[in-house]
Formats: structure tokens, sequence, C-alpha cells
């Protein structure tokens, strides 16, 4: 190791910036993987649920003896068996209480009426038929503006006539919560006077993170020592191990909760679910592990859908189009229970990041959750919360505001873009944006693309078509996002009252290998290969020989978990503080052994060298043994460090995206020719991972854009319940992507990376969005709905009357 | 989902009319109709089982019948439960127009389902129900034609 040079030295590391090869596709690549399903403990029992076909009724009785009577069945458990444990509703992560089992009615199709536990899962499913349930159907809601006409029937009757909710005043029944941001008064009185005002209703329409892998768990519940072990798809297993102590009374120290090997999140698996509360009540009574997983219909109709807004925009603008106040009135859909998974203070999530990109002086959101006879959820399906919305609302604006002033789309934000000089940027809607560079990003994206040459030739194929030559649109697709991650700092973030700090733990052993814990938990992102890079940058030790561990939470230090793109602005920053922790210490021990004084020495690479004497040096191998080995006075044994991370602000990772379509006026068909996306996440950590992650991501805004969502029909019934109907893309409808960057470091964070895991599905969606939009453009066409599926796209034709 | 069609019976309109309230012949015609009973002059009870696609089912239904513009015309509302399957509910107007001895039967027939049938079943259930329907009208006609040539 003396003989190589220093480039060698860093490269041996594989440290940051490094595209090293994902630790974690050995055991997945071989089948090797650990998945919840892949648990079986002895004696395990399965349950499954009874679940209500009406989405909107009183269940008048439930019949169990026939299924008691099927061998193999152990119980039947319903709110009343729930009830004197006080586990018949639960707590929602937004200030709101869930029914756990129905509680003498059902508020959506798929809610869960009793749990079967049986010895294995064939004999529960049969069970499930056989329990009698009589229900007595009441009118269905499923548009939140009737569900707030004055006559419309009240649907959570628990809470009828309480008008103080979790998040302030309600106004009707069927009403959450008002939540408010920015300048009312300035925002309408500059709209009032404004040149240009474009107003439009941008729906942003249901659908549902559906991860390739579906919710389940397995509680067991060891009588004898009164210790309660949860395997389960956690995306933040501490966080539910509190909330499991607190609902449920047992000490938290008597909870062990792990998250093994999760197959994809996507905010699916952010939320607190019956079947979990059910797998352990059902492990208390029969004193056997019980193991539930969803079905695919199940976790379609039931478990966490995301977006649902209504979102009335109004933006205002000088005629030569410098952008002058935004208004937002966003009606929230949040089905039977208000169960968004959202930080505390903002029951809306980041909504008020709905100025996006752009240098708007004033501006007024207000947001109105509704409750309806739908599933409950609101998460954020890879995004941060509810930051895809706003991103789509301004990204949609932006392009309706250039129609109405007759300009080129990218034209209209390059005017209004923050400068560079404007950072750290204070939004009108109470954001401190870090950095960001957003001319020289665009810029860079337009040359790569030749715009103008996409522009000419979009121009010819438009005069093709009015002359009969052609039935093909050509649509160009721009989007220039900028995302709010990394929730958050304690003083404003916590969910259910848990600060939204996370941790890591290191240990580095004394042959100068390491394990490094940290409060996170992966779902596919990579965090065994990434945070073990920022550690071998950090101290030195090769990423090969550190060991990441998550997920475990009598193992793993304190933390929220992994979503909202926190992993990396959050984990990462506590995993380079404790890393520097270390170095702190190795240095002491180093100008020790070196025999100088402690500034005497610096960190190179991967040892410390004597300053002016680079020959003299320790390894971090070396003073790792030492530190464990040698009596070094006044230096406790031992090498280890912990660090909880507070971050100081968000950061804002940005991007921007182009993408070219030709759609087929008679077919629908809209056939994407290229896709171009530039992001910049701050200093990049592996560079293979985040394209990978920007591939993922956009091939999931590819699906919400052109064809995935969660539809019902008006007797509540879930209309896209299988994959049959729901839209998954698959290597036939995947485009190739082009991927880009440019790097500006987040000024507050250690390493100054930003997370990027979201970012393509923020600007993804808009890209495709705004494509279609822009082919009919030329006919007059302001906003039609997503997705735009075949029959969707050929219906705007056919209104636009481009049929003949 | 609506279902209209039209059938010819070679049978008086006093005899088709006459089976339509019989229970012994409709649940000969009923696709999977394993006991039906009349418990008024009006009201009949049924229990049938179903698949379509992949969700079987036992149904247990009421049917409400009109007669008041009978033997013209004649109409009939009804719902039925299959548990977790899901549920019906629909009604139908037969209209009998004689034509000589036979007898020309037309319908239409409105439903709504919810549940299971709704979800998995949603691009299946159209072509079922006409499906049913067919079999229903067909194997009714035949149990008509048997009864009156053997009478």
């Amino acid at each position: 190791m003396n003989d190589m040079t220093p480039e060698d030295r860093k490269s041996a590391l594989k440290g940051m910036g490094t595209s090293r090869k994902r630790v974690e596709d050995a055991r997945f690549t071989q089948g090797k993987g650990n998945y919840v399903d892949d648990i079986k403990l002895p004696g395990m029992l399965f349950g499954d649920f009874v679940r209500s076909p009406y989405a909107h009724a009183r269940v008048t009785s439930v019949r169990k003896d026939t299924a008691m009577a099927l061998p193999g069945v152990i119980a039947v458990l319903t709110a009343e068996d729930l009830a004197p444990l006080g586990l018949h509703w639960m707590p929602t992560l937004a200030g709101d209480k869930q029914m756990v089992l129905a509680d003498g009615k059902v508020l959506y199709q798929g809610q869960e009426v009793a749990f079967v536990v049986a010895e294995n899962r064939y004999i529960a499913a049969d069970a499930v038929e056989l329990v009698e349930v009589e229900y007595e159907e009441l009118p269905v809601v499923t548009n939140p503006f009737k569900a707030m006409d004055a006559d419309a029937p009240t649907l959570r009757e628990d809470i009828a006539g309480k008008m103080d909710g979790a998040h302030g005043p309600r106004k009707h029944n069927n009403h959450i919560f008002t939540w408010e941001q920015g300048d009312k008064e300035a925002t309408e009185s500059v709209l009032s006077g404004a040149d240009v005002v474009a107003e439009e209703m941008i729906y942003y329409h249901r659908t549902h993170p559906c991860p390739l892998e579906t919710c389940g768990s397995v509680a067991s519940m060891d009588k004898v020592n009164g210790k309660l072990t949860l395997y389960g798809t956690f995306q933040a297993p501490h966080a539910v191990r509190t909330v499991a102590s607190l609902i449920s009374g047992i000490a938290e120290h008597n909870i062990r909760v792990i998250s093994p090997d999760i197959g994809g999140g996507f905010g699916n698996k952010v939320g607190v679910y019956p079947g979990y509360v059910c797998s352990i009540v059902a492990s208390i009574v029969t004193g056997k592990p019980v193991k539930w997983v969803e079905d695919r219909m199940d976790n379609l109709m039931t478990t966490a859908f995301a977006r649902d807004y209504h979102m009335h925009g109004k933006i205002s603008a000088t005629t030569d189009g410098k952008i002058t106040g935004l208004w937002c009135h966003t009606t929230a859909d949040h089905g039977g229970f208000d169960a968004c998974a959202d930080p505390t203070k903002f029951p809306a999530g980041f909504m008020n990041i709905c100025t996006g990109s752009y240098d708007i002086p004033v501006a007024y959101l207000a947001v109105d959750g509704v409750y309806t006879n739908k599933a409950p959820g609101g998460v954020a399906y890879r995004c941060s919360f509810r930051v895809t919305e706003a991103s789509y609302f301004i990204e949609r604006m932006m392009d309706i505001l250039a129609i109405k002033l007759d300009m080129d789309p990218v034209e209209l934000r390059m005017k209004n873009f923050v400068r560079k000089d404007q950072f750290p940027y204070q939004s009108a809607l109470g954001w401190e944006y870090d950095s960001g560079d957003y001319h020289t990003a665009m810029d860079k994206a337009l040359k790569a693309v030749g715009y103008d040459n996409l522009r000419k030739e979009q121009a010819e194929k438009l005069a093709a078509f009015k002359a009969g030559e052609s039935r093909s649109l050509m649509g160009i697709g721009t989007a220039f996002f900028t995302e709010i991650v990394g929730a958050g700092p304690v003083k404003n973030c916590d969910i259910l009252g848990l600060g939204m700090f996370d941790s890591c733990e290191i240990r580095i052993h004394p042959t100068g290998s390491a394990i490094a814990r940290l409060g996170t938990i992966s779902q596919g992102q990579g965090h065994a290969t990434t945070f073990a890079q920022i550690l071998a940058s950090e101290i030195g030790i090769p990423a090969d020989d550190i060991t990441l561990e998550e997920g475990d939470t009598d193992t793993a230090p304190y933390g929220l978990g992994t979503y909202g793109s926190r992993s990396t602005p959050v984990a990462g920053a506590a995993t380079a503080m404790a890393g520097r922790k270390i170095r702190a210490k190795a240095q002491m021990i180093a100008a020790y052994l070196l025999e100088v004084h402690d500034d005497d020495v610096e960190f190179d690479i991967d040892r410390f060298v004597v300053k002016g004497a680079p020959e003299r040096f320790k390894t971090m191998k070396e003073i790792a043994f030492a530190a464990y080995n040698q009596a070094i006075p006044g230096i406790e044994p031992g090498l280890e460090a912990v660090s909880y991370y507070d971050p100081p602000n968000m950061t804002y990772p940005f991007g921007a995206y182009i993408c070219v379509m030709d759609v087929d006026v008679d077919t629908g068909v809209a056939d994407i020719r290229s896709v171009y996306a530039l992001d910049d996440c701050g200093t990049r950590i592996n560079p293979m991972i985040i394209e990978g992650q920007v591939h993922g991501g956009l091939t999931e805004a590819l699906a919400i854009a052109m064809g995935q969502e969660i539809a019902y029909d008006e007797m509540g019934n879930v209309k896209t319940g299988t994959l049959m109907d729901f839209f998954i893309p698959t290597a036939w409808e995947t485009p190739n992507y082009i991927t880009d960057h440019t790097t500006t470091p987040s000024p507050h964070h250690p390493i100054g990376a930003k997370g990027v895991g979201e970012s393509p599905n923020v600007g993804g969606v808009s890209m495709f969005s705004n494509a279609v939009h822009d082919a009919f453009r030329p006919f007059g066409l302001t906003q039609s709905h997503m997705p735009h599926d075949h029959w969707r796209i050929w219906k705007t034709a056919n209104q636009l009357g481009l049929h003949g | 989902m609506e279902l209209q069609d039209e059938i010819r019976i070679k049978a008086p309109r006093e005899t088709v009319y006459a089976a339509l309230n019989d229970p012994e012949i409709l649940k000969e015609a009923i696709p999977g109709c394993e006991e039906i009973t009349k418990t008024s002059d009006t009201d009949l009870e049924a229990k049938v089982a179903l698949k379509v696609g992949p969700v079987k089912a036992r149904f247990s239904g009421k049917v409400k019948l009109d007669p008041s513009q009978a033997p013209e015309k004649f109409s009939l509302t009804g719902e039925g439960s299959g548990g977790p399957a899901g549920f019906a509910k629909g009604g139908a107007d037969v209209e009998l127009e004689e034509d000589g001895e036979e007898t020309i039967l037309r319908y239409t027939a409105k439903a709504d389902i919810g549940g299971k049938l709704a979800q998995l079943g949603s691009r299946l259930i159209t072509g079922t129900a006409k499906k049913l329907a067919a079999s229903f009208f067909t194997k009714f006609a035949a149990a008509v034609e048997e009864a009156e040539a053997e009478a």
C-alpha cells in the first residue's frame, strides 16, 4: 500500500464519486433476499381480512360460527373483540384515528371488517368466505366537492359535530382541515390589477405506489419473556416501535421491530395499517407467531393511495412575461380517514413549494382536506410530501401562462427563474431554498436536446398535419422542478411528535474494517453501497471493508426512516458527522503514535501524515489496531462514534427535463421519442446509483402521467384493483433515457449532497404531461386531466375536432 | 350495465306469462339456480351459484315482481348478495307481444354490481351477463315449448 500513488489509494477506497457496484445485488439477483414473506417461524399462523364490498354501509351483524367451524381456523377477530383492548381504532400519522376493524360501519370498499386467523393461508382464505356479514347500504360520496355540499351524508359519524380537528377548525362534517400559507390579500390584489391572468383547474388524479412486494408483517409475542418481535414492511421501523408501544401499552424496550429486505416502498410502507395491528393482537391472543401479507388487490384497494388533489390556480404576469403573483386553492380528497403521512405541522405536506423554481413576489395557498368514501392514505409516492402535486401544479400553470402570453414555455421559465445570486432564496410561501443554478442547468439541457431545432421540426410537422399529409402531432414537454427533501429540521418537522432527525453509529474493528448502523432502511435505494462510500471518503477505510446495517431497532440507532428522499440529506449527514468523530479520535491516536502534537498531523485519504513530512504516517488500519490494543495516555480504548443529525434546513435538488413525443390523433397513442433528464442533486455519491434512481423514477412518472390511476365508479367500486387495469410499464412501454447533471452542492449539508431518488418522479410527470398538452397547443388545448392514456388522448383529439 | 334482446317463443302469451311466474320453470332456466321459492304472489327468493371470470360466488337474492300491466308488460326488481364476492342489484322490463300462436319476448335489463365482482369482473361482466341472459331465455323458451307440446 505504501508504494501506491495517492490516486491509487483513493480509488482503492471506492469512496464518494465512484460508480461502485451495488453490494446488495449479489443476494437479490440470486434469489437470496430475505423479505417479510420469507420469514417462517415455528408454529406460525396466518391472518387474512374479511373486507367490505360496499363503499359506505352500516355493518349490522358479523357471524363467525360457520367460519370457526372450518377445521384449521383458530380465531375470527372483529371490532368487538379488539374494543376491550382499546385497539379497534388506531391513531393515524395525520392526527386522525382510523378503524382497525369496522366499528359499526364501513367507509370505503375493501375496508377491514374481520380478521381470520388460521393454520395456513389457504384455510384463512376459505374461512374469509364463510364469515357472514350483513350490511345496510348508505349513500356513497366519491366526489370531494359533493362531500362538502350542505346536504351530503355525514361519513365520519364518530366525529360528527366535533368541529375542532387535528389541524384547526372544521367547517363541515366531511371537512378535515383548511391549511393556509402566504399572503391572501396581497396576492388577490396583485391578481385583480394584473396585465395577464391565467386560471385553470389542475387535477392530479389518485394513484398508488404499488411496490413489487406488498405490505405485510409477522408478529411474534413471546409470553414467557414478554417480548414482542415484529417483522414488517416498514419504511420507518423505529417510529413503528414507538407507535406500537404507545398504542399497545407494551414497554418500548420489550418491542423489537425488524424491517428485513423491502421490495420497494415508494411511500406505501410509511403508514400504519390494520394488518400490522391485527397480526400483533392475534399473536398476543394465540401465543403464536402470526403472519399477514396483502395480496395485490388488497394493496391497491386499501393501503396508501397517493395524490388526488384538485388544484385551482391563478397566475398573473406582465405582458412581457414577468410573473407577479400566484394563487392556489386545493381540494384534497383524503378518503375515509385522514391517514396522510406528512410532518405534523404540514397537513398538506410541502405543497407550499408550489412557487417552484420561479421568483414569484407574492403567493397564496389554501388546502381543504375532505373525507370521501375512498381508501385512506395520501402518501408521498416517490416524492417528498406532496411535492409532485406542487410541481405538477406550477409546471402546468407555467405552460398555460405561456399559451396566454403567446410565448415559448422555456422562454417564460428562463425569464422567471430564481437567479443564482438570489440564493439562499426566501420563497413567498415560506421556504429558504439552499442553493441553485437554474439558468445553467436549463441552458445545458436546451443545448443537449437541440431545443431550437426541435421547435422547427415541430412547426414542420404541424404544417404537414394541417395539409393533411400526416395524422401525428409532435409534442415537446419541458419541466423544470425544484424539490424540497430531507425532512427535516426538528424545530418544524415531526411525525406524531417524533422529531425527524436521523442517525448513524460506527464501530471500527481492531483490524481496520468497520460496521455502521443507521436509523434509515433501504427499500432498494442501495444504502449499503452508498453510505459505505460516504464513510470510505470520511474515514479512509475501503467501502468494501464496511458493513452497513439498518432496520433492526434492537441494534440500530433511532431514526425516522426512509421516505421523502431524506436518507442522504439526514442519515447521510449523520454518517459523515459520525465519521468525522472517528477521524478526530484517530488524529489523536496518530499523533501519539507519531510522537507529534495533534495539530501536526493531517488526514490524507486513508492515513494521517505528519505535516510537511508525508513519509511519516499511520494508516487508518494501524490506528484502528492501536486504538484497541495500545495503552494511550488520556485516550480510552476503542474506536466508535454515534451521531444524531438534526438538519438545519431542507435540501432543494432541481432539474431540467425535456421529452419529445409523437401523438397519433386517430389512435391516441403517444410514441415517446426521447427523454432527457438533467438532475442537480448536489454532491454525487455514486453516479451509477443516481442514474438507476433516475431511470426508475422516470418510469414511475411515465406510468402516472400516461396511464396509472386508482379510479372509482359512482358506487365506490375500485375499478383499477388489479394489474390488468392498473398500469405498470414494462420494457415495452418504457422509452430510452438520457441522463445528465450539474452539481450545485448544498451549503449546509456536511458533504453537500441533496438527495435524488424522487426527483425524476417530481420532474417526470410534468414533463410527460406537458408534452401531451404541447402537441395539442396549436388547436387550443389548455388543460386535460391525466393519465394521458390512449383513450383520453383520442378523446382530446376528438373534442378539438381533429377527427374531421 | 344495460342489456336488451328479444326472442320468439312458440307458445301463446298467457302460457309464457304463467311460466315467468312458475318457480319450477324458472329454476330450470336460471343458470346455476339451486333453489327458488315463492314467498308471496309477487316475491321470490333464490340461491344461485355463479362464476364471473376468477370470481365464484353463491348469491342469495330477493326478487319482487310488478304484474300490474300483465300480461303485455311485466317488470321485476331484485338484489342479491354474494358475500365477499360482491353484490348486485337491478331490474328488468319485459314485454310480451302476441304474434299469432307465438309470443315475442323483449327485455331491457339494468344492473349495478359491486365488490370483487365489479373489480375483477369489470372487463368480463357485460359479456358474462349477456351470455347468462341468453342462456336463461333459451332454456326458458325450451321449457315453455316443451310444456306447451306436452299440454
